[in-house]
């Protein structure tokens, strides 16, 4: 069996409801400065009540700033994705024409919906916005992005609900130790869109007020918006291009909770069986992990499944590392959750620290665990991330300094 | 490097009935129309009412072609579900953004919002299967079905004793076949099916629907139905034919080893030509097939592609409604698929008995 | 009562995409979830939005749907009890 290729993070860019680059989220992450409030950009009748984390640009600004031409059509998902791995592609120095294979894997739930759920009968009235018609499915906003970024080797994009981007790391990841990358550029987009504030409301599982992951009287999630994407090079890749890695990506693991379509059963097992995958690949024991980012919507069922994932994985809520939800920040980003929250992951170990979970005052009472409320200073060597999504799709990632 | 892959069982659902024991396109149901539905199978046969009132077309489909793979693998679990679709529960969506510009604000059903998510036809085998594995799902246009075969080949590479599901699901929707019209995909000039491919060549596509899987494993059994050797994509190529070489070239396949290539012609003038000019240059010496012209167009359609290549290794025969040139094949045991849509999205599958 | 326990059972099946199942079929009795019928939390909100849209009743939290939907009878109280 040939060795195990280590996977390194050489970038990474992000842009969401707390910053419009990494160093932006990090310092609003640090501050306990959150990104939740009023739906100011998205026109739907639920603005004022219902609370989001909505990125601080409008389209017409994205466009401007990157350069793009008005006669062509990108929806806010795809606009958010170009801000975001521009960054990661400049912070890891790639010139994708250097001859090395390389990927782009991307996720979205949203795609071109927000373009389509707007002109949805304006394209029959009249042929203004037609131009956007195209955009409407999930996989057209990569096609735009490895145009934008001369990626031509391999394209694709993967669409499952809340854990898609964890999904396309851990492709990004396996495709290189299969050899048939030597790296690719891997995360998500989604952008807030009537669809999905009107989705989660028609569920009941959005919060009026402020995201309260892991109370005992939580009572729903706030959505928001981001992209966000790392470069994951094989390690002698990275060696022979001289440039510093800043994380490896050391475990992942994708289970399906086959519970229900939508909820997660009360024990969470496809929660626990991500987890244990992702330990097994790193070749960690529990004890080994830091700090774990957890999916934490704040939705009464997903806390409840996840605690009770985690609780059955460290046998006590006393033996759990310290852990958070950095959803009361951001919101529920959906498929870039998974991307946004491994760029958060990669911050707490080169910062070495772990971020707080806002809104907390009372654990659930059949757990009694307890998320880390401060922002906290802790030699970390390990970061767990979790995304779960529905269709019961359990992902979960290791973040590690270093490789073994 | 990642190893070929032995397929066990197949179930396809198309607009002509594939999914029908004993069909091998002997006779191609006719339409003239645009788009095209997938004919429907006695669903219940194989899905209890209480779940199939939940489930779309995709779901449906996508449950019933998988349980069709499985029965003829002889199997009745799965390790893992990896699946392709191009658009998605498209008529949930739909309904939804209908539901919403109509009635935002008061109560909306929540229904057609979750069955409206791109991995939900994954999800429903899982259920279904009670399959806590590795369950993935691509959304990636005209090479979403490829993604998935892909991973699919990693992923037994990575758990070399494991079975899994491949397939592939695209269902059409009301409003998204307007919008394609206006953005002129549809055909319009005598839209039927079979389609004549060369003659009155015009702009356009059949646009149709349909589901196919396949129960894949590491292990070549004594009923396998061949075995999936490589698979690439590209985004774009200015020249499919070095592609196509390169390809061959890197598996250590000769084009003259090859028994008959099949190919995504589908009757839209504008983007067929790289098709015949394949034909008349390096795949000139071969038997050529089609399937668009059967079957029509989706995102997913190849998957069907792949279904047609193993039966042509079963039956070690072309159906003369899928051959466009008279070259007969001197034996039946190397098949290559390449197929585009619109000028994008090429891919390349070789498949062996 | 009767009268609304019909109209309930139509919606039910309609609502919830019962197809095979007629009016005759569903007993005002029956447990609606768990072993009778076996809903499950989305049918729940969906019944939720056919009382808000056929009855004028609104339920905020989806935890009070357990006691009105445990069966077509218990529903039939509520709805007569609440409508506007």
């Amino acid at each position: 069996m040939s060795p195990i290729v280590p996977i390194a993070v050489t970038g990474m860019g992000a842009i969401s409801a707390i910053g419009n680059d990494v160093a932006e989220n990090f310092k609003s992450l640090a501050e306990a400065n959150h990104g939740i409030g009023p739906i100011r950009q998205l026109e739907t009748c639920h603005e004022e009540r219902l609370l989001a984390g909505e990125v601080h640009m409008s389209n017409a600004e994205l466009y401007d700033r990157l350069g793009l031409p008005q006669d062509i059509a990108y929806t806010r998902s795809t606009l958010l994705a170009l801000w975001a791995s521009r960054e990661a592609l400049e912070a890891a120095a790639i010139d994708p024409t250097d001859g090395y294979r390389t990927g782009l894997i991307s996720a979205t739930t949203v795609g071109g919906m927000d373009a389509t759920e707007r002109y949805y009968d304006d394209y029959l009235a009249s042929a203004k916005n037609r131009s956007f018609i195209p955009t409407h499915p999930c996989g057209y906003a990569a096609e735009q992005i490895a145009g934008q970024l001369g990626i031509a080797d391999f394209v694709t994009t993967i669409s499952t609900a809340c854990s898609s981007a964890a999904n396309a790391i851990m492709l990004g990841a396996r495709m290189i130790r299969a050899g048939l990358l030597d790296r690719a550029i891997v995360g998500g987009t989604d952008c807030l869109s009537r669809f999905t504030v009107n989705g989660f409301n028609s569920l009941m599982i959005y919060t009026d007020g402020h995201c309260r992951p892991f109370d005992e009287n939580r009572n729903g999630l706030n959505l928001g918006e981001a992209a966000a994407y790392l470069v994951l090079e094989a390690e002698e890749v990275a060696r022979n291009r001289a440039i510093l890695p800043i994380a490896y990506v050391t475990g992942y693991g994708n289970a399906n909770d086959a519970f229900h379509q939508t909820a997660s059963s009360d024990n969470g097992e496809g929660a626990y069986l991500a987890m244990q995958q992702a330990l097994e690949i790193a070749r960690l024991n529990p004890a080994d992990v830091d700090y774990i980012n957890a999916h934490g919507t704040a939705t009464p069922n997903n806390d409840l499944a996840e605690g009770n994932a985690l609780l059955r994985m460290y046998g006590s809520a006393s033996a759990l590392p310290p852990f958070s939800s950095t959803k009361a920040f951001t919101g529920h980003t959906l498929a870039a959750a998974g991307a946004i929250e491994a760029v958060f992951s990669i911050l707490a170990l080169q910062h070495q620290v772990v971020f707080p979970n806002l809104n907390f005052s009372q654990p659930i009472a059949s757990l009694n665990i307890v998320p880390q409320t401060g922002l906290a200073a802790k030699k970390i060597d390990h970061v767990l991330s979790n995304s779960f999504g529905f269709g019961g799709n359990c992902s979960t990632l290791i973040f590690s300094k270093d490789h073994d | 490097m990642i190893k070929p892959i032995y397929i066990h069982g197949s179930g396809c659902i198309s607009v002509q009935p594939t999914f029908e024991a004993g069909y091998f396109f002997d006779t191609l149901r006719a339409y003239q129309l645009n788009p095209v539905p997938a004919l429907d199978p006695d669903y219940k046969a194989f899905i209890p009412a209480l779940q199939l009132r939940r489930m779309n077309k995709s779901m449906r489909m996508a449950i019933f072609a998988a349980k069709l793979a499985m029965e003829q693998a002889g199997i009745t679990a799965i390790d893992a579900v990896i699946t392709g679709s191009g658009l998605g529960c498209l008529r949930d969506s739909e309904r939804f953004v209908e539901n919403l510009r109509a009635e935002e604000g008061s109560s909306l059903n929540p229904t057609p919002f979750i069955q409206s998510t791109h991995n939900m036809a994954a999800a429903a085998l899982a259920l279904s299967l009670d399959c806590k594995g590795y369950n993935m799902t691509y959304v990636n246009n005209a090479n979403s079905f490829e993604s998935a075969l892909l991973d699919g080949m990693i992923y037994l590479t990575e758990h070399s004793s494991q079975t899994i599901l491949l397939g592939g699901v695209d269902e059409l929707g009301e409003r998204t076949t307007q919008f394609w019209n206006l953005a002129g995909y549809l055909k319009h000039h005598n839209p039927i099916l079979p389609l004549p491919l060369k003659e009155e060549a015009a702009p356009g596509e059949i646009n149709t629907e349909g589901a196919t899987f396949f129960v894949a494993s590491q292990q070549r059994g004594r009923h396998s139905l061949g075995q999936i050797s490589a698979v690439e994509t590209r985004l774009e190529t200015g020249t499919p034919e070095a592609f196509i070489q390169d390809f061959l070239q890197r598996n250590h396949v000769a084009i003259n080893t090859l028994d008959a290539v099949i190919l995504g012609c589908n009757g839209d003038v504008r983007y067929d030509n790289v098709y015949w000019a394949l034909g008349n240059s390096c795949f000139a010496g071969l038997p050529q097939i089609a399937f668009k012209h059967a079957l029509g167009e989706y995102d997913t359609v190849v998957a069907a592609a792949l279904f047609l290549a193993f039966g042509i290794f079963r039956h070690q025969y072309i159906p003369p409604s899928l051959l466009l040139n008279d070259r007969q094949p001197r034996s039946l045991q190397r098949i290559l698929i390449y197929t585009q849509r619109r000028g994008q999205n090429h891919s390349v599958i070789l498949v062996e008995r | 009562m009767s009268e609304l326990t019909e109209e309930l059972k139509a919606k039910i099946i309609s609502q919830l995409n019962l197809e095979d199942l007629t009016v005759d079929d569903l007993d005002d009795n029956t447990p609606l979830f768990g072993n009778g019928l076996g809903l499950d939390s989305i049918d729940a909100l969906e019944l939720i939005v056919m009382l808000d849209k056929s009855y004028g009743i609104k339920l905020s939290d989806p935890k009070e749907g357990r006691k009105v939907f445990e069966t077509v009878q218990t529903m039939a109280d509520f709805i007569e009890a609440n409508r506007k």
